[in-house]
């Protein structure tokens, strides 16, 4: 553009240059004679103003030789050339800085339009990467060659990695020799993956989904996995497949104690004694297995959130005495002793006084089956005024909770390592259940214990 | 030798299937001493020294795996029926490097495990002499 300019100018001073020359020419061959004329110039008092004024000079000094006629024409070459070109340039100027205003104004504008654009994508990407980012699930996207391209902060997570390290590298180079990705199971798109770790607590086992990530052709580019944390899952489907066992085992006891003991009955001369030790067998494990099933019928209320509770003034002693009415039995099987130490004139609690039985039926039952024989259990009954709430408490002598499974008792499907192995069996329920009454009952309850130290449980109850 | 002269030790923590079965084979004249854990069978073992030896493998304290891996440490001879809560009990298995008789599920008839006990005696009893 600028040199387009340029050259217009240029032709534009030699074109106007060469136009006088040929007027002033065309005067020469008109009248020769009259200005013939010679006349000594001085000219070292001659100056010329410039360099243009001074090729003017040069080239009329030529023709009409260096007088002072060649002075003056030169002069007025020059002051009708350079008025001329003042004019050809003041409109060239004015012409390009249109030319110019316009374009600005375009590019101005383009700028705006460009600015907004890029102002929209940019939030539209800080948008997108916010979604990632707040994404509850690991993301990884991985280009045609295995190297990452992103993760997100959940993925981050999930693996243990920085994405700061991670960009541009193999997924998993310089993974952690603990987090060893050790098991890959399922299909392409659908991986297991256990990161393995030393320590139990922070194992985890992660679904990875992948799809392949293809550009318009339909030619793979990279790799995009969503990964999630399994491991809760996992271990719930554990869980919930040691309890179908535990079922199958806490419904199969009683009921081949009771066979036996009726089968007993039926062949074998017994003598009366012994028949009624018998009948009392079958009695007891018919409660037992009343128990389990009351147990599924609510496992079945708490999962569907359906449990509900019935309030009416109740006496907690009267509660406390039946629970232990109905168990005796089974406690003087292993010789275990049942002590009461009940505060007097304990108020009246506005409770459901069936669900409190069976929260009491519970816990002294789990008390009688692990406490060994010869041990006690210890059931207590108090008022706390200040929190105007009564405390029930049943300690044993049994074989205790280790610190690990402590928080874990309440939890559905829960048992404790070794229980889950002998007969002592247990489906895992009880405890969870007996929370769920006592949490709508809008009481607490909790669980003190050293392993082979015994346990304590402990309710508080709210008057209203 | 008398029936009443031979001994026979049940581990069960299960105390009602345990005393039926007392029940029933104290009915058939043996003695029956009991435990209810592993580590009280291997106690009684060691200070009775019972002819034979009906041993449950889920118990708590301690199971009958480890009751059996501890008695064969000082004890080779005593016949050991498990008994087990399920048929084709995967724990089985885990016990029959330690040398044992037969298997007593628990849903199967009482007759059963006269049956089984006598043939174990007769066996042992033969290969003794």
């Amino acid at each position: 553009m600028r040199s387009i300019i340029v050259f217009y100018i240029v032709t534009i001073i030699i074109s106007t240059f060469i136009g006088f020359l040929l007027v002033y020419f065309s005067g020469l061959t008109a009248h020769p004679k009259k200005r013939g004329e010679k006349k000594e110039v001085d000219l070292s008092t001659y100056t010329v103003e410039d360099s243009l004024e001074k090729s003017i000079f040069e080239e009329v000094k030529t023709i009409l030789g260096p007088s002072q006629r060649s002075l003056e024409l030169t002069k007025k070459i020059s002051q009708v050339f350079k008025k001329e070109l003042e004019e050809k340039i003041n409109y060239t100027k004015e012409e390009l800085s249109k030319k110019y205003e316009t374009i600005v104004e375009e590019k101005t504008r383009n700028e705006e339009i460009a600015w907004k654009k890029y102002k929209e994508i940019l939030s539209d990407k800080k948008e997108t990467e916010a979604v990632i980012r707040s994404v509850a699930e690991g993301l990884v996207v991985l280009d045609a060659k295995g190297n990452v391209i992103m993760i997100n902060p959940a993925a981050e997570r999930l693996l243990g990695i920085s994405s700061k390290e991670k960009v541009g590298k193999p997924l998993l180079e310089g993974i952690k020799e603990e987090q060893l990705i050790s098991l890959v199971r399922g299909t392409e798109e659908n991986k297991e993956i256990e990161l393995i770790s030393p320590n139990e607590e922070t194992k985890k086992i992660l679904r990875a989904s992948s799809a392949v990530i293809e550009d318009e052709n339909g030619k793979p580019i990279g790799m995009v996995s969503v990964l999630s944390d399994i491991t809760k899952q996992k271990e719930l489907d554990r869980l919930k497949s040691n309890f179908v066992s535990n079922v199958t085992h806490e419904l199969r006891t009683p009921l081949v104690a009771m066979e036996k003991s009726i089968s007993l009955l039926l062949t074998q001369d017994i003598p009366e004694p012994q028949q009624r030790e018998f009948l009392a067998i079958t009695q007891r494990n018919l409660k037992r297995l009343t128990l389990l099933i009351n147990d599924l019928l609510d496992l079945s209320k708490l999962e569907a959130g359906k449990m509900q509770i019935t309030r009416q003034p109740s006496s907690i002693v009267n509660i406390i005495n039946e629970a232990i009415l109905g168990l005796e039995t089974w406690a003087k099987t292993k010789s275990l002793t049942i002590n009461k130490i009940i505060e007097d004139d304990l108020p009246q609690i506005n409770v459901d006084p069936n669900r409190i039985l069976q929260v009491l039926n519970n816990l002294i039952g789990n008390a009688i089956k692990f406490t060994p024989s010869g041990g006690s259990i210890t059931v207590e009954a108090h008022f706390i005024r200040e929190n105007n709430e009564v405390e029930v408490s049943i300690q044993d002598t049994g074989i205790g909770i280790s610190k690990e499974d402590l928080p874990k008792i309440f939890d559905k499907f829960f048992q404790v390592g070794e229980r889950a192995y002998t007969d002592i069996g247990g489906t895992g329920i009880g405890l969870s259940i007996a929370k769920e009454i006592i949490q709508l009952h809008k009481g607490r309850i909790w669980a003190e214990s050293e392993k082979g130290k015994g346990a304590k449980f402990i309710f508080c109850l709210p008057l209203e | 030798m008398e029936k009443a002269s031979i001994k026979i030790l049940i581990a069960d923590d299960e105390v009602d299937f345990r005393n039926l079965l007392k029940f029933w084979l104290e009915s058939k004249g043996y003695s029956i001493l009991d435990a209810s854990n592993g580590q009280e069978a291997i106690e009684i073992t060691r200070r009775d020294n019972p002819d034979m030896i009906f041993m449950d493998l889920r118990m708590p304290v301690m199971d009958g795996i480890e009751a059996i891996k501890e008695i064969r440490k000082f004890n080779q001879e005593v016949p050991i029926i498990v008994i087990s809560a399920y048929v084709e009990d995967p724990k089985v298995k885990e016990v029959l490097e330690y040398g044992i008789s037969g298997e007593f599920y628990k849903g199967d008839d009482f007759q059963k495990s006269l049956v089984l006990l006598e043939s174990v005696l007769k066996t042992h009893k033969r290969l003794k002499k």
